[in-house]
């Protein structure tokens, strides 16, 4: 669509009207980040900041896995049409709470259905302020409210 | 003396009760909506600019005006109650406070004297900045005009010099963070020819990486990945946000030790918001930058240091006092939320420029008196109503996680109702996770991808105007005859030189320490 490469190598100053192309600044910003991740480099490679970027190992992975997953998983289902911010949103509170936190059911239930109502009276009654509604919305022509 | 004179006549319009009590009710509203996130000062004074017009039907302009600036003063007091409490900035000039307000809330264990301390800063560096606003509006202005492209260059430059070497042992990494920074805020149309750049074709890269879904991510969700890594999954930290008596004296002690620093940069923050285009934010980062480049603790920095919070804190309130100059005495405004609130002038049929000092002088006395007003009263229901507002976070921390996450999103989302901004906001929580794991500094990333665009721009301008001339940086006097520029030049450099000379000189004794050992 658009060729990206144009502009990308640096250019003098005085060589067009105006100064610098688009691509002089980007250019450069990347220059110096490859030139500081030489020194960083470098810098490891001589053991200095040696203590540095420490992982727990497998289980510290696997860990971080099973936090981030079911986050990542409920942002998505957040969109339109899907489960919509409010539906998703309870959704990932009474599951977090209820499996990962291990309360018990009625309190993740209770905290789920809590964030979803509390969020839709501050933002959509409160404020004006439109976030993605379920697919249900649209099925029920907007009578169901989230 | 005859300003003296007028401003107790705009205290006499601003305490009338109707004023009083409008104002209190600006206030309230902006705490709670600068306290929610993803709305902000500007949307909050946009949104109830109608409110405003209804005002006008009952009660003059100068009531309708008291109102939406209270909101904007609220905003700029609730915007650090979700970065101190939190670490997800409520509004763009709290990302500053990032860097210092959470950990003295979290690491430290201190969370009123972290949230006293910023109130107090904002109240002090405010009430300078409107006495400044009070005897120096037209003069600013007139300055604020005299600076050209490359001055403004020259303070960006300034800017990233101050924050080089920021929480990392490598200055290094903080010269590759400002870079990438500089390289996200590249991404989009270029600035002065409209060229599509590193977009790689995707039409949603057009408008840019915006840079309030990064920081959330990078604060907010890599905050929670970090903390899930570090203490156990399932675990966020809980923080009382209760202030106490304790809380307050122990802030006012740390204000003595640190007064002229905090009217330092109230000052320098109301002359930055009084440039036409920048305000607040951008205030706020070379509030940080300069306290930190002024300290005898700068080691201190990014760990929890009293000064990371006053400062930037001062310089935000104080750019959002400035920003009201160019709206009052030129007619231009200096900030998106004085942009609005000139828009309510024009619908209550208010021409800004240097004629409203002499048409409507009850009406810009009014105003400025209820500046003082607005930020006492703000500052008092800060430090009774915290409490209450940030009720949330007693809450268990199975349900805080899920909710950190929720705002997180909703901040992102609000921004321009795209879920791609969300996108944003998870890929940079991971990217802010990776960062902090690899001790890479946050902080010179996100300064560099606010200022980023600002600067390129600056650079460009000023070498279309000088025909490619580089000395230009050097010796341009702008409008003013002097050459700013060169001395904002100069400066950067003898503070980038501070770290490298710091180190040798570690390096120097080190060496020489172990020779004498072996010897």
């Amino acid at each position: 669509m658009f060729d990206t490469r144009d502009g990308a190598l640096p250019t003098s100053a005085a060589g067009v009207p105006g100064g610098l192309r688009g691509g002089w600044y980007p250019f450069w910003a990347s220059a110096v980040m490859l030139m500081g991740g030489a020194v960083v480099m470098y810098q490891a490679a001589r053991g200095i900041h040696a203590d540095e970027g420490v992982f727990k190992g497998a289980s510290g992975v696997l860990d971080l896995v099973r936090f981030v997953l079911p986050m990542l998983v409920a942002t998505y289902l957040m969109s339109e049409r899907l489960l919509g911010f409010y539906l998703a949103s309870g959704a990932y509170t009474a599951y977090y709470s209820g499996v990962t936190a291990r309360y018990r059911w009625y309190w993740a239930v209770a905290g789920g259905v809590g964030i979803a109502v509390a969020t839709y009276l501050i933002f959509e009654v409160g404020f004006a302020s439109l976030l993605p509604k379920s697919f249900l919305y649209f099925l029920t022509d907007g009578a169901f409210p989230f | 003396m005859e300003i003296l004179g007028q401003l107790a006549g705009g205290f006499g319009t601003a305490l009338q009760a109707d004023n009083v009590l409008f104002l209190l009710a600006g206030c309230i509203l902006g705490l709670i909506i600068g306290v929610l996130p993803g709305l902000g000062g500007t949307s909050g004074v946009a949104i109830l600019l109608p409110v405003s017009v209804l005002i006008t039907h009952e009660h003059s302009a100068t009531t309708a005006v008291i109102f939406l600036a209270g909101i904007y003063w609220g905003a700029l007091f609730g915007g650090v109650v979700t970065s101190i409490l939190f670490n997800i900035p409520g509004e763009p000039w709290a990302v500053a406070l990032l860097f210092d307000g959470y950990p003295l809330a979290k690491r430290k264990g201190k969370p009123g004297v972290a949230l006293t301390s910023s109130f107090v800063a904002s109240w002090v560096g405010a009430f300078f900045a409107t006495v400044l606003l009070t005897f120096l509006a037209k003069e600013l202005a007139d300055i604020a005009l005299q600076f050209g492209p490359a001055e403004l260059f020259a303070v960006f430059v300034l800017s990233f010099a101050t924050l080089i070497g920021l929480g990392a042992e490598s200055p290094m990494k903080s010269v590759m963070m400002v870079a990438f920074g500089l390289l996200l805020a590249a991404v989009g149309f270029d600035t002065i020819t409209g060229e599509p750049r590193l977009t790689f074709g995707q039409i949603g890269l057009l408008s840019g990486v915006n840079f309030v879904p990064v920081t959330i991510g990078l604060f907010g969700i890599g905050e929670i990945i970090a903390s899930a890594d570090e203490a156990g999954i399932g675990f966020v930290e809980q923080l009382s946000a209760k202030v106490g008596l304790k809380d307050i004296l122990e802030t006012l002690r740390a204000l003595r030790s640190r007064i002229w620093l905090v009217i330092a940069n109230g000052v320098i923050g109301f002359f930055f918001g009084s440039l036409p285009g920048h305000g607040a934010t951008a205030g706020s980062f070379l509030g940080y930058g300069l306290a930190r480049q002024w300290s005898r603790n700068k080691e201190e920095f990014g760990k929890g240091e009293i000064s990371g919070i006053m400062a930037p804190q001062a310089a935000a309130d104080a750019a959002g006092v400035g920003s009201l100059v160019p709206m009052l005495a030129l007619g231009v405004p200096g900030s998106p939320t004085s942009a609005v609130l000139m828009a309510g002038l024009f619908i209550w049929g208010l021409q800004p420029g240097p004629l409203l000092f002499i048409d409507h002088p009850d009406f810009v006395w009014g105003l400025i008196a209820s500046i003082y007003l607005g930020h006492l009263l703000t500052f008092l229901i800060c430090l009774t109503a915290v409490p209450l507002l940030a009720m949330i976070m007693r809450a268990p921390h199975g349900f805080l996680t899920p909710f950190i996450v929720v705002i997180s999103v909703i901040g992102a989302y609000s921004l321009n109702n795209d879920m791609k901004d969300v996108a944003v906001t998870v890929i940079f929580g991971l990217v802010g996770y990776w960062l902090r794991k690899m001790k890479y500094p946050l902080a010179p990333l996100v300064v560099a991808l606010v200022l980023g665009d600002s600067t390129e721009r600056e650079l460009r301008k000023a070498l279309i105007g000088s025909h490619g001339d580089w000395s230009v940086f050097i010796t341009s006097t702008g409008n003013s005859g002097y050459p700013i520029s060169g001395a904002l030049i100069a400066l950067a450099v003898v503070l980038l030189l501070i770290p490298l000379i710091g180190q040798l000189r570690r390096r120097r004794s080190g060496a020489a320490a172990t020779t004498a050992h072996s010897a």
